[in-house]
């Protein structure tokens, strides 16, 4: 296992593993628009082999540098790859976190998950300690309806050593 | 052009005017409104005719558009929005190094006209086009100092062109006038991006200082330090990078990078040392995984053992499934495989007795599950070392624990897979599927390995479970540019000769490669915007490389391999008949047989029309729906019955070759290719080269020793070539293309070009005439022109009676033609030394007999090596044909090498046409390496007739019965007749489908 930043190099694996294993795609342009837009904010877990097993990519949609004049679709915070039981959403979230907080100075994480996805709801309620902050009704294309979630960050604040 | 009428009145100025805004704001038909107004009384005002055009084009009409810019410019030359127009539409259909011609002259007009320089600017950074980027950027710069954009491009200009100190004191003057506030992610990127340049000017101290100075203002605090960190190390500070080090650990325990930079902090040589470090982290962070993971790289012998025990309990009884990938490197060092075997055993047998891992420990908790995961790793562990049986056997005990663990099939069916037993594969997997069809992950292994054992449709169906609702699967996995499927599907179509189609899905991962590089297009200036400095290079960067990628590479290659074999053997559709023993059929059966043949032909064309048809419908309907993409013009429609009919197999060859020589000339297979191209373009220098390079990278491969054979060969038989007189064909003289340099010169990489639409298009015509010039040549028994000498003479003679000729006036004296015969024979010596010259120091003789012999006789307990010598005695002399298979196919136990891929390629070898050995001997071949692998589908000679995969969900199960069977005929991996017609009448009663297969790959 390996957790680091991400790197423009990193973006065609991304792609990869999420057609792979998730329903929700982009297109590439898609990943290069993250990637070049907040480069902090992208974190990846590699397995022992150096295959991506799962990456966090999400824009800072709390802090105030964003104006969201448009809705985009935003892809799922983390996504994670069949790597089970290794605690990695709950490692990439941390750097992720904390990446948000100093490079963007956002004070929540907010994004949506399908009703459905019971996985998911699990993983960010019980391990990543969102809470459900409001039901969006028919948010996605195909007429489902979105738990809109929330993270407080102030506590993720680190004290650096003045180096 | 009558300049009186290019000046408008105010009111048809205002008119034009509008025409402009509503261009801005894409409200075209209105443009199109005011346009027609203007032009009823100017009717030749090239300004509003190049508008209108401009506006047609995002329109659609696209011939409409240019024949109106064009127009439009016609009547003024001198209008730089005229040039600006038409510069615009060729950028839209992607001509872009004749839009930089459009912009240069628009400047010429109005040379400091900003959208104009804006627009040339980002064209050039796209087309690599650095020096005249830095131009630009000096004019934009000086003509908007007042703009961020303008210093921070110029700046970035000089540092591409890796004028550091240039652009350092740019940057440095931009800095100041920053403004700061106390929070500034785009102050703290520039800074950042400062900091890059200087580091990639060696500046390390400068750098270091200036990171130290601004540090409060980085935002980024993980690369921050992390660049400290590395300074030091770098500036041999040692004793200081350690804090920085422990810092990032700190805050992020499961990067293993940060572990190593710190071990060479405290320049800690001895795995003790290492193994100290480790430990105390272990206990510092005690959930990270990292510090306990790296010291088992380190360790040996009993440390390693008492490392490994504690790491592998704590997995076990949590029950971690990726436990053996995450230990796997450890097996390729001596020793570790053994002792994780000794230990996983021995957990084993204490779980069996007592249930517990560690039988003395009394106090833990008897763990149930435990097992399951012991039994899990030990099945993998031993497919790892291709022990199949014990493998299968162990997992089917975890089965039997837990039938319902998902991961358990996906381990059954690598194992199977990694036998040869790819429908049992694919039974596994689906297992799994159904368990769990909500988990896209086991859907793709599924696909996966129904395309592995070539059942394509049933693949389709499965992906399509998770695709678009609407469309077929093929054409969303495409539109998400989906490489892994189309991969995998192409060498499934390969393997069935279905040509046509493999290709398609070669040229749509090579378009998904185009689409990429396009897409950095916006990047320019949005990165500028946003002060992503770093990341924006990082990506121009990435994506001058991006062709090294491996997808890409498996899809050239194989595309290649396609168009080699489609010129060694084109396809006309009256073969098909010659491959089956039609001599043995009574009159009677011939009939119905070309009968059915005819009905089934017919009733796949009617299904290509109709795919056709309803390909096309789609699009239309794409179109109407207003799609706002106008700007990128659809492409080309790749049809496979066209695409397995290449007019010029050979050049589409080389256009997926390029790439390969210049991003990825580490792998052999990249010169051993374009060896094989060259050889059929008789350009024996062009093969020296390729050879030279090969050498180089791996000089004991056994598969090079066959194209040395193959080339000494072509050396012996058609070297030195005969003078031909020049053959000047109407076009060649028409349109004298500006050749580049020598042929011989030619092929060198030329890492910008490979993206170049346009030069391609240039280098597409060179070689284009090149073979025309070959095809004629053909019938002269491979004699090739001297294309150095031809291309240089404008003229020709009446030597040739078979070719035709054309006079046409000479631009030069008459040529002396023994001088020129003297001339071509004198270089070909030249040739015919230099080949002698360098064969000699690479494989010590010219003599291709002997070279083999020496090879076999060196050689002749490996099976790789042996294949390619028998591969070589038939290139040489096809009357060795028996000695040749029986080198090929001896695999008693003294021989080395014998695993599953390399019989696979023995007998491909024996099936296809280099060979064509008898159904007799493939059959015995088979048989032989049953034997070693009788799980192994593809060496069984009669196929398991009833098989039928478990598919019990809820669509396409009708499809999925009918595509199992399709595995019958499907695992054949060629057109050797080996299946005999019995087999096709009995099955073409009830499977379409197969017979269907196999006139299509019967025609390949």
């Amino acid at each position: 296992m390996n957790i680091r930043c991400a790197k423009p190099e990193d973006l065609m694996h991304m792609q990869h593993c999420n057609l792979l294993c998730l329903p929700e795609n982009y297109q590439m342009k898609y990943y290069l628009y993250h990637g070049l837009s907040w480069p902090q904010l992208s974190y990846v877990a590699e397995d022992d082999r150096g295959n991506i097993v799962g990456f966090t990519l999400h824009p800072p949609l709390s802090s105030p540098q964003i104006t969201r004049a448009k809705r985009l679709p935003t892809p799922p915070l983390i996504q994670l790859f069949h790597h089970r039981r290794l605690g990695l959403a709950q490692k990439l979230m941390d750097q992720t976190a904390k990446a948000m907080v100093e490079a963007f100075n956002a004070k929540y994480v907010s994004l949506h998950v399908r009703r459905s996805n019971r996985a998911a709801l699990h993983l960010y309620t019980n391990t990543l300690q969102f809470t459900i902050s409001d039901i969006e009704p028919k948010y996605y294309a195909d007429g489902e309806d979105a738990y809109a979630m929330k993270r407080n960050l102030s506590p993720e604040t680190l004290d650096l050593p003045d180096l | 052009m009558d300049p009186s009428n290019q000046v408008l009145p105010t009111k048809e100025n205002s008119l034009f005017k509008r025409i402009l805004k509503c261009y801005e704001q894409k409200q075209y038909k209105n443009g199109l409104k005011f346009a027609k107004q203007v032009l009823q009384n100017y009717p030749n005002h090239g300004e509003t005719q190049a508008m209108k055009g401009l506006t047609l084009n995002c329109l659609g009409r696209k011939e409409e558009a240019y024949q109106l810019v064009r127009q439009g410019l016609r009547n003024n030359l001198k209008s730089h929005v005229c040039w600006h127009v038409f510069g615009l539409l060729q950028r839209s259909d992607k001509k872009y190094d004749e839009a930089i011609k459009c912009y240069r002259n628009a400047l010429k007009w109005d040379k400091d006209n900003l959208q104009i320089l804006r627009d040339l600017s980002l064209l050039q950074i796209q087309m690599r086009d650095l020096e005249g980027y830095r131009e630009t950027r000096y004019k934009l710069f000086e003509l908007r100092p007042t703009h961020r954009a303008s210093w921070i491009g110029y700046a970035m200009s000089f540092h591409l062109l890796k004028d550091y100190s240039s652009a350092l004191k740019i940057l440095e003057e931009f800095r100041k006038t920053m403004q700061k506030n106390t929070y500034d992610y785009e102050y703290s990127e520039l800074l950042l991006y400062q900091n890059m340049v200087m580091r990639e000017a060696g500046l390390l101290e400068e750098a270091l200082e200036h990171i130290n100075t601004y540090k409060e203002s980085i935002c980024d605090k993980v690369t921050s330090l992390e660049i400290r960190g590395e300074l030091l190390l770098a500036l041999n500070r040692p004793t200081e990078a350690e804090k920085f080090y422990r810092v990032l650990i700190d805050r992020n325990h499961e990067n293993k990078d940060y572990y190593l930079k710190l071990e060479k902090a405290l320049e800690l040589s001895t795995v003790e040392q290492k193994l100290a470090l480790y430990k105390d982290y272990s206990l510092k962070f005690p959930r990270a995984h990292v510090p306990r993971r790296l010291p088992l790289n380190y360790a040996t012998g009993e440390v390693l053992e008492a490392l490994l025990e504690p790491y592998l309990q704590k997995c076990l009884l949590k029950g971690v499934p990726p436990l053996f990938t995450d230990l796997q490197s450890l097996y390729d060092q001596p020793g570790k495989a053994e002792l994780l075997e000794t230990l996983m055993y021995r957990y084993l047998h204490n779980l069996e007795t007592c249930g517990r891992l560690d039988p003395s420990d009394e106090s833990s908790d008897k763990e149930p599950a435990c097992i399951l995961f012991v039994l899990m790793y030990l099945a993998e562990h031993h497919s790892h070392l291709n022990n199949t049986e014990t493998a299968l056997k162990l997992l089917q005990r975890a089965l039997d624990h837990t039938p319902t663990l998902i991961e358990l099939y996906i381990i059954k069916g690598d194992i199977l897979k990694r036998a040869g037993d790819l429908l049992g594969a694919v039974d596994a997997v689906t297992e799994a599927q159904t368990l769990d069809t909500a988990d896209r992950y086991v859907n793709s292994k599924t696909a996966s390995f129904m395309l592995s054992a070539n059942l394509i449709q049933a693949a389709q169906d499965m992906c399509s479970k998770f695709t678009r609702e609407g469309v077929s699967a093929m054409e969303n996995l495409n539109e998400m540019q989906c490489m892994w499927f189309q991969n995998d599907c192409a060498h499934a179509y390969y393997r069935l000769g279905q040509y046509g189609m493999a290709l398609k899905m070669c040229h749509q991962v090579d378009r998904h490669f185009t689409e990429i590089i396009e897409d950095q297009f916006d990047f320019h200036t949005y990165c500028m915007r946003k002060m992503t400095l770093r990341s924006y290079v990082q990506l121009l960067r990435l994506e001058d490389v991006l062709r090294s990628n491996e997808f890409y590479w498996e899809a050239a290659i194989l595309a290649i391999t396609i168009y080699l074999r489609l010129h060694d053997k084109p396809i006309t559709d009256v073969t098909f008949e010659n491959d089956i023993n039609t001599v043995d059929m009574s009159p009677a059966e011939l009939k119905k047989y070309r009968a059915r043949q005819r009905k089934n032909r017919k009733a796949e064309e009617r299904k290509q029309e109709e795919k056709r048809k309803e390909e096309k419908k789609a699009e239309q309907k794409k179109k109407q729906s207003g799609q706002d993409d106008l700007e990128n013009p659809p492409q080309e429609e790749l049809i496979p019955h066209k695409l397995e009919r290449p007019a010029d197999p050979i050049n589409e060859a080389l256009n997926f070759l390029r790439p390969l020589q210049a991003l990825l000339p580490q792998r052999l297979h990249t010169h051993l290719l374009a060896f094989s191209i060259h050889l059929r373009r008789n350009k024996p220098l062009l093969m020296l080269q390729s050879l030279k390079r090969a050498w180089s990278v791996d000089r004991d491969h056994p598969e090079l020793h066959t194209s040395f054979v193959q080339f000494l060969k072509y050396c012996k038989d058609s070297l030195p070539r005969k003078y031909q007189a020049p053959v000047v064909t109407p076009a060649e003289s028409a349109t004298p293309v500006p050749l580049p340099s020598n042929e011989q010169g030619s092929n060198k990489p030329n890492p910008t070009n490979h993206h170049h639409p346009s030069n391609k298009h240039i280098k597409n015509s060179k070689d284009n005439k090149n073979n025309n010039k070959d095809k004629n040549q053909r019938k002269n028994h491979h004699h090739n022109h001297q294309n150095n000498i031809a291309s240089n003479n404008t003229e020709n003679c009446k030597t040739d009676t078979n070719a035709s000729t054309e006079i046409i006036a000479p631009t030069k004296p008459s040529i002396n033609l023994e001088e020129e015969e003297a001339n071509f024979d004198a270089q070909e010596a030249v040739v015919v030394a230099i080949i002698h010259e360098v064969m000699t120091s690479l494989v010590g003789t010219v003599d291709p007999v002997k070279l083999n012999e020496d090879f076999l006789n060196k050689n002749n307990e490996s099976l790789p090596h042996r294949l390619q010598a028998a591969r070589s005695m038939m290139f040489l002399d096809s009357v060795q044909k028996q000695r040749a298979i029986g080198i090929a196919t001896e695999i008693g136990d003294h021989i080395k090498g014998r695993n599953l891929e390399n019989l696979q390629t023995v007998l491909e070898w024996l099936e296809g046409l280099e060979c064509e050995a008898s159904p007799e001997e493939i059959l015995r071949f088979k048989s032989q390496s049953q034997k070693l692998f009788p799980r192994a589908q593809i060496f069984m000679s009669e196929l398991p007739q009833s098989h039928t995969t478990t598919v019990t969900t809820t669509t396409a199960d009708g499809a999925a019965a009918l595509a199992t069977t399709t595995a019958v005929s499907g695992v054949i991996t060629s057109v050797a007749p080996s299946i005999t017609d019995d087999e096709i009448t009995a099955n073409c009663q009830q499977y379409d489908e197969v017979i269907v297969n196999h006139v299509n790959h019967v025609d390949g």
